[in-house]
């Protein structure tokens, strides 16, 4: 196989926008382009990755439709949906379309647009990545599959309240310092632990928001990506699923789809968790962070939310943890938040991140996590 | 004998009449809900329906207080993975017992609730 290496990235401000989901996501594309430093015709196909277009924006068929507003109608699109893990998904095709020696430049990214609906059509359309049989019925809804991860983690560990608002916290202080963040502000432990319960025991600030925005990558064939001086290397890229069913789960304190998802990926690398500088993971929850610190092999079972606490997984910590901001703070426009990620670890590993910079990072990595655990990608990134 | 419980719809049927339905496989012993194929322990396609008490104890809840389009009338509702006493799972809507007795562990059992013409997965007191 190839190797594949990111060579242009871009993303849209992250909050409400009044334009379409392919219009973001043209938006981001062509900063990322421009970002690479090539002609737009030296694009190759274009991996999209779009979740709730159908019911939001009575939008289908967007693939073709993201390449026609970016003016290039022509070449092959594919849409994507593996629900909140969406672009990660597309980037791992994409990544395989390189590798695999069928193009040397592919666009890869997502979209989403869910502002302009109300919160309990978007709590119904988000809900559609559940169990339609079961889990639909029952009134599930996401921060109900989390808080039931929540409650089994608390019971088997201990894990806090508190610990889980240290999450949020923290996440809020690293998204102040991203001028694409949908949230700005740093709050208190204080204003997440006052916060209304959504589905005891998350409450509001334990919960990432709805949000509009697009994100983009330009990936190449090492030949390509040898004359760019700021490429970085795909060291690895895996995809792991686990049942659909929440009841199926058979420890629900983990999510087993992490950790095998991790264990391809560090293996195709030649890493370990050790390895790794910078790190954007897949916080729509602030449990859903301490367990993936805890899956990703970063610290023991157990000892995520202990973590967060201690402030290892801050930026001057031991392990920076969601740089950006995280979804918490950054937000989380389903559809396009892999590919942001992504775009994230990029800029930190060229040292570009100014004043969210983690100094000397080398080797980044990021963990996307779709629906109710069932998908989850994990890919590594480095400079060399 | 496998057709009548490989689908949603008899698990769905012979729920509504109160009896809960599950799939042990002739191979393993696998219990699964809902049915499905291939035994995800053994990779067989040997299903033998099986009747299972209904009995239970909490694995994990919450209390769901932002519900979905339409459901805005329910909240607050309580759901809950359960344990059954065959020894496999399933999520449902927990009534009749006060928020603040769900605790791991409590013994609860299982009973259909009809909301606006579709059969759910309930369970109330043990």
């Amino acid at each position: 196989m190839r190797r594949v290496a990111v060579i242009g990235v871009g993303v849209t401000k992250f909050g409400k926008h009044d334009r379409t989901s392919a219009e973001l996501f043209a938006d981001a594309a062509a900063d990322a382009i421009t970002d690479a430093g090539i002609a737009a015709s030296a694009i190759q196909a274009l991996y999209f990755g779009n979740v709730t277009g159908g019911e939001t924006e009575r939008q289908l068929h967007m693939g073709p439709l993201a390449a026609t507003r970016l003016g290039l109608p022509t070449i092959p699109t594919t849409r994507f949906e593996n629900a909140c893990a969406t672009s990660h998904a597309a980037f791992r095709h994409a990544v395989m379309e390189i590798a695999s020696g069928v193009s040397d430049v592919v666009l890869v990214g997502g979209a989403e647009r869910v502002l302009h609906v109300p919160t309990e059509s978007a709590t119904e359309f988000f809900a559609y990545c559940s169990d339609a049989s079961i889990e639909q019925p029952a009134g599930l809804t996401f921060p109900g599959v989390f808080a039931l991860i929540a409650r089994a983690h608390m019971d088997k560990y201990g894990t806090t309240e508190e610990q889980m608002a240290h999450v949020a916290v923290k996440n809020h202080r690293h998204g102040k310092l991203n001028p694409k963040a949908q949230f700005q502000k740093e709050i208190t432990l204080d204003t997440v632990l006052k916060s209304a319960y959504v589905a005891d025991p998350l409450k509001l600030f334990d919960c990432c928001p709805f949000t509009d925005g697009g994100a983009a990558l330009v990936l190449a064939s090492e030949e390509v990506a040898r004359r760019h001086r700021r490429a970085i290397w795909v060291l690895g890229t895996q995809a792991a699923s686990d049942t659909m069913f929440v009841h199926e789960k058979r420890d629900l304190s983990r999510v087993t789809a992490t950790e095998r998802a991790a264990q391809g990926a560090y293996r195709q690398a030649g890493k370990a968790p050790t390895d790794v500088n910078v790190v954007e993971l897949h916080d729509c929850f602030t449990i859903a962070e301490i367990v993936a610190t805890e899956g990703l092999g970063f610290f023991e079972p157990g000892t995520g939310g202990l973590a967060a606490e201690k402030g290892w997984t801050s930026l001057g910590g031991r392990l920076p943890v969601n740089p950006s901001g995280g979804l918490k703070a950054k937000g989380h426009p389903i559809g396009a938040t892999g590919a942001a990620q992504i775009v994230e670890i990029v800029t930190q590993l060229r040292g570009e991140a100014g004043p969210r910079q983690v100094d000397g990072a080398r080797t980044g990595l990021t963990h996307t996590l779709g629906g109710n655990t069932a998908t989850v990608l994990v890919s590594l990134f480095g400079r060399d | 004998m496998t057709e009548q419980v490989i689908n949603l719809k008899s698990f769905f049927e012979e729920a509504r009449a109160g009896r809960l339905t599950g799939i042990r496989c002739g191979r393993c012993g696998e219990l699964a809900i809902p049915p499905k194929e291939f035994c995800t322990a053994c990779q067989q396609r040997d299903w033998q329906p099986v009747v299972l008490a209904g009995t239970g104890t909490v694995v994990s809840f919450t209390v769901i207080r932002v519900a979905p389009r339409g459901r805005g009338g329910e909240v607050p509702y309580a759901i809950a993975v359960v344990k059954l006493a065959e020894g496999v799972s399933l999520l449902g809507r927990v009534v009749d017992i006060p928020f603040e007795a769900l605790r791991a562990g409590l013994p609860v059992r299982f009973r259909p609730l009809q909301i606006e013409g579709q059969t759910l997965v309930g369970f109330g007191p043990a």
